[in-house]
């Protein structure tokens, strides 16, 4: 009997005892630490990169791009932007950039006056210097230290020329671009015509559209009218084509068309998938996000003094559309 | 020892110790986690803090511009130290997860300083369109500053959710532990308890059994007890006692045995003395007739009949005195010969008795009428019956520290079957005897007065004789029983 006992309270005690060191190693272990403290005296590089146009495929990869090289210089950067060309908030993250005294401010590049003034004024104020990525604006206009990105006249050409050899040597093109032009706009509208006009047969279109769906639209149908020959489309605006194909869808078959256009909108890699776009000029969205970093750190660290200003071009090609491809 | 005392202050303090380092635990732990939500939360406060301060700087500027006085100058001045103050704390608040950020935010707050500061001093230039400038574009930083901040409150939040979800779990797990640190608690004092109790009862209950035992009248098995405090020194206490109690109820039963021995002896004594009784007056009438004859006789010219009177007279007195009383070797021969004398005048040549004796054993202290009756016997048993008479030896030898006297005859003699009833006493004497006394009550009495058994040896073989020995020591045993037969 008093064995019973004592045995039957020694298991009860192991038992619980069990349980208690189970659960106090649930209840001590802190499976969350807090961050880590940062010395005071401790500060590296600040980067931002910022765009207008945020979580699109082509600024992810540029960003993708950025953050793994600045990841390899041990420096901090952080993608900054406006959604769906929001100028005013972009341009307000320029200027909160500026204000918070970043190292360096990596931007794709607007042509207005106020991200000049900007660019010109407050950066060259605070000392911060400035690498446009993508988009271009004129050195002497905004005081930017480097362009990396492609050569948009030499996209215009080639694909131009994808054009004429798929259409032949004669037909009416119609090249869209924004009425607002951006300098890396004029360029490509550029190489294009220049292209175009070598041909003699061919008679080129160009037309104007606003930024909003309606517009679009509505300068498509304006086109389709003016012009019921045309053969090709070229949208310089990449964002211009899924407005404008969807027009085009509505009043005649899609096929007969030509259409090009270029990669850095939203919807272009998957209207060239299905098929719908004929060809687009693929640029290297990753490669401008490394070198526009590298090139920042040459800057800060004085390895490349002064910068190429005329700028850094990255690769670009053709991409034909899923029908064309074998 | 481990006292029981000792024993109780030891779970008491088990316990005791056991509650304080659970209390201190748990207390400590608490305090941990409070104090990590405390820095979180001060984060925030200092960070919200900002936002007031940078507009109540915007405030102060405004105030400034349109009335430029010391007042408004000195409010300014103070809202921008403040600032200052918080940007600085802020700085220091920076971690892995929000170093960019807040080194972005402390420059922001460094720039609108800056541009509060260019206000100012464009004003005090006089130049109000520039002050005026630099105070809108102050105010918008100001207005980043807000959204800034709730971007990084924000922020902040998401980063310490996780933490926020921990603790919450692990308040949630450390109630769990409470609860099961209490069954474990409970478990641990029962067993202990248990074992304590038992420390106490089962000696307690091994005493008991030992006093059981006791109270049956075992007191030859030891009582042991499996403790070391008090009550095994009870016990050991109780052990000794039952030892000497043991000790002494073993002298009693020794005494009593005594007293019975001492019991038989008197009833022997007052056996032989009823006899004795039976045959007073008697004796006395005999005695002074026996004496009157003698004398008769003696004046009548019979003298040999006068010393036969004579002898019996001093025998028949020998009788009546000697029963109680120890006497010496020498009174006892000296019977004996009288009574010897008497035989002979009866038996005549028929009795032939030969005695050798060591005269140095005749002081030798020996019971009162023990050598009469065994002659008898011999007289009785080898002279009467045989028509031819016989021979009858009496012998006293000093064998060192004995002293054997031999009394033997040349009659018929024994089987060993009745010698053997002889020496156990289990033959009722035969009529004849002189003095009623026979060989069993003599063995008695010699065993008795020395008070050790193995005194008398009997030879006998049939047609040849019997011997009977009494082997008597010098030195008495037991005094006792001397004292006791002596006192009467």
């Amino acid at each position: 009997m008093r064995k019973k006992v004592i045995i039957v309270l020694c298991s009860l005690c192991a038992v619980l005892g069990f349980f208690t060191l189970w659960s106090a190693e649930g209840a001590f272990r802190s499976d969350w630490q807090l961050p880590a403290a940062v010395p005071a005296d401790e500060e590296s590089y600040r980067l931002v990169l910022i765009t207008q146009e945020l979580e699109t495929p082509f600024w992810e990869k540029v960003g993708a791009g950025a953050a793994a090289q600045a990841e390899q210089e041990g420096v901090i950067l952080d993608v900054w932007g406006s959604y769906g060309n929001n100028r005013e908030d972009f341009l307000k993250q320029i200027e909160i950039a500026l204000h918070s005294k970043v190292d360096g401010v990596i931007v794709q590049g607007l042509d207005t006056d106020e991200f000049k003034a900007l660019t010109k004024e407050k950066a060259a104020f605070y000392g911060i210097p400035v690498i446009t990525v993508a988009n271009d604006v004129p050195v002497e206009e905004s005081l930017r230290k480097t362009f990396v990105g492609s050569d948009h006249y030499a996209a215009g050409k080639m694909l131009a020329e994808q054009l004429v050899k798929e259409m032949g040597g004669s037909g009416q093109v119609v090249v869209l671009g924004d009425i607002e032009q951006q300098y890396s706009q004029q360029q490509r509208l550029q190489g294009v015509t220049e292209s175009l006009a070598q041909h003699a047969d061919i008679s080129t279109v160009y037309a104007e559209s606003g930024k909003s769906d309606e517009e679009i639209v509505a300068a498509t149908q304006n086109i389709l009218n003016q012009h019921p020959a045309v053969e090709a489309f070229i949208a310089l605006n990449a964002n211009h084509v899924g407005p404008m194909m969807k027009e085009i869808s509505r009043r005649a078959q899609l096929e007969p068309y030509y259409l090009y256009s270029f990669d850095d909108g939203s919807e272009t890699a998957s209207l060239l998938e299905q098929g719908k776009l004929d060809a687009m000029i693929q640029q290297s969205p990753e490669q401008m996000g490394e070198q526009s970093v590298e090139l920042m750190m040459q800057w800060l660290r004085n390895e490349v003094v002064p910068l190429e200003s005329a700028g850094y071009t990255t690769d670009i090609r053709i991409v034909k559309g899923a029908e064309a491809q074998p | 020892m481990n006292t029981i005392q000792k024993k109780i202050w030891m779970l008491a303090l088990v316990v005791l110790v056991m509650m304080i380092a659970i209390w201190l635990t748990l207390t400590f732990y608490n305090q941990k986690i409070q104090t990590q939500y405390n820095d979180i939360l001060q984060r925030y406060l200092e960070m919200n803090e900002i936002t007031s301060e940078s507009q109540q700087m915007v405030t102060d500027l405004n105030n400034y511009l349109l009335m430029p006085s010391d007042d408004t100058q000195s409010s300014l001045q103070a809202s921008r130290e403040r600032l200052l103050d918080v940007q600085s704390t802020v700085y220091g608040l920076r971690n892995v997860e929000n170093e960019f950020a807040l080194t972005n935010y402390s420059h922001l707050i460094g720039s609108f300083i800056e541009t509060v500061d260019r206000s100012v001093s464009f004003q005090e230039e006089g130049d109000t369109e520039a002050s005026l400038t630099e105070f809108t574009e102050a105010n918008r930083i100001s207005m980043y500053i807000s959204e800034m901040t709730l971007t990084i409150i924000d922020t902040e939040l998401k980063t310490y959710e996780g933490f926020y979800r921990g603790i919450i779990e692990q308040s949630a797990e450390l109630k769990k532990l409470g609860v099961w640190l209490l069954l474990l608690i409970t478990a641990a004092l029962l067993l202990f308890t248990y074992l304590f109790s038992l420390s106490i009862t089962k000696p307690i209950h091994q005493l008991t059994k030992a006093a059981n035992e006791l109270a049956k009248g075992r007191f030859d098995q030891t009582i042991y007890v499996d403790s070391n405090d008090e009550i095994s020194f009870l016990a050991k206490t109780f052990n000794h006692m039952r030892r000497n109690i043991n000790g002494m109820i073993l002298e009693i039963q020794q005494k009593a045995q005594l007293e019975r021995e001492l019991q038989d002896s008197k009833l022997l004594l007052q056996q032989s003395q009823l006899h004795n009784l039976q045959s007073q007056i008697n004796p006395h009438f005999l005695f002074n007739t026996l004496n009157t004859l003698s004398k008769k006789a003696y004046l009548d010219g019979a003298e040999e009949t006068s010393d036969l009177l004579v002898s019996v007279a001093s025998l028949l007195r020998y009788n009546l005195k000697r029963m109680d009383r120890a006497v010496t070797l020498a009174e006892e021969e000296f019977v004996l010969r009288q009574y010897m004398e008497i035989q002979k005048a009866r038996f005549s040549d028929r009795l032939q008795f030969f005695t050798e004796l060591d005269s140095g054993c005749l002081n030798l202290q020996i019971p009162g009428l023990t050598l009469q009756p065994l002659i008898e016997n011999a007289v009785i048993h080898a002279i009467e019956p045989e028509e031819d008479g016989g021979h009858i030896w009496f012998r006293i030898k000093d064998q060192q520290d004995e002293v054997w006297i031999e009394i033997e005859d040349n009659g018929k003699g024994m089987s060993s079957d009745k010698r053997q009833q002889l020496l156990e006493g289990t033959i009722v004497p035969a009529e004849g005897h002189s003095t009623g006394i026979g060989f069993a009550n003599v063995v008695k009495r010699l065993q008795l007065f020395y008070g050790k058994d193995d005194l008398v040896a009997v030879e006998s073989e049939i047609g040849r004789g019997t011997k009977i020995i009494l082997k008597l020591p010098k030195v008495r045993g037991t005094t006792n029983h001397d004292q006791a037969v002596d006192s009467r």
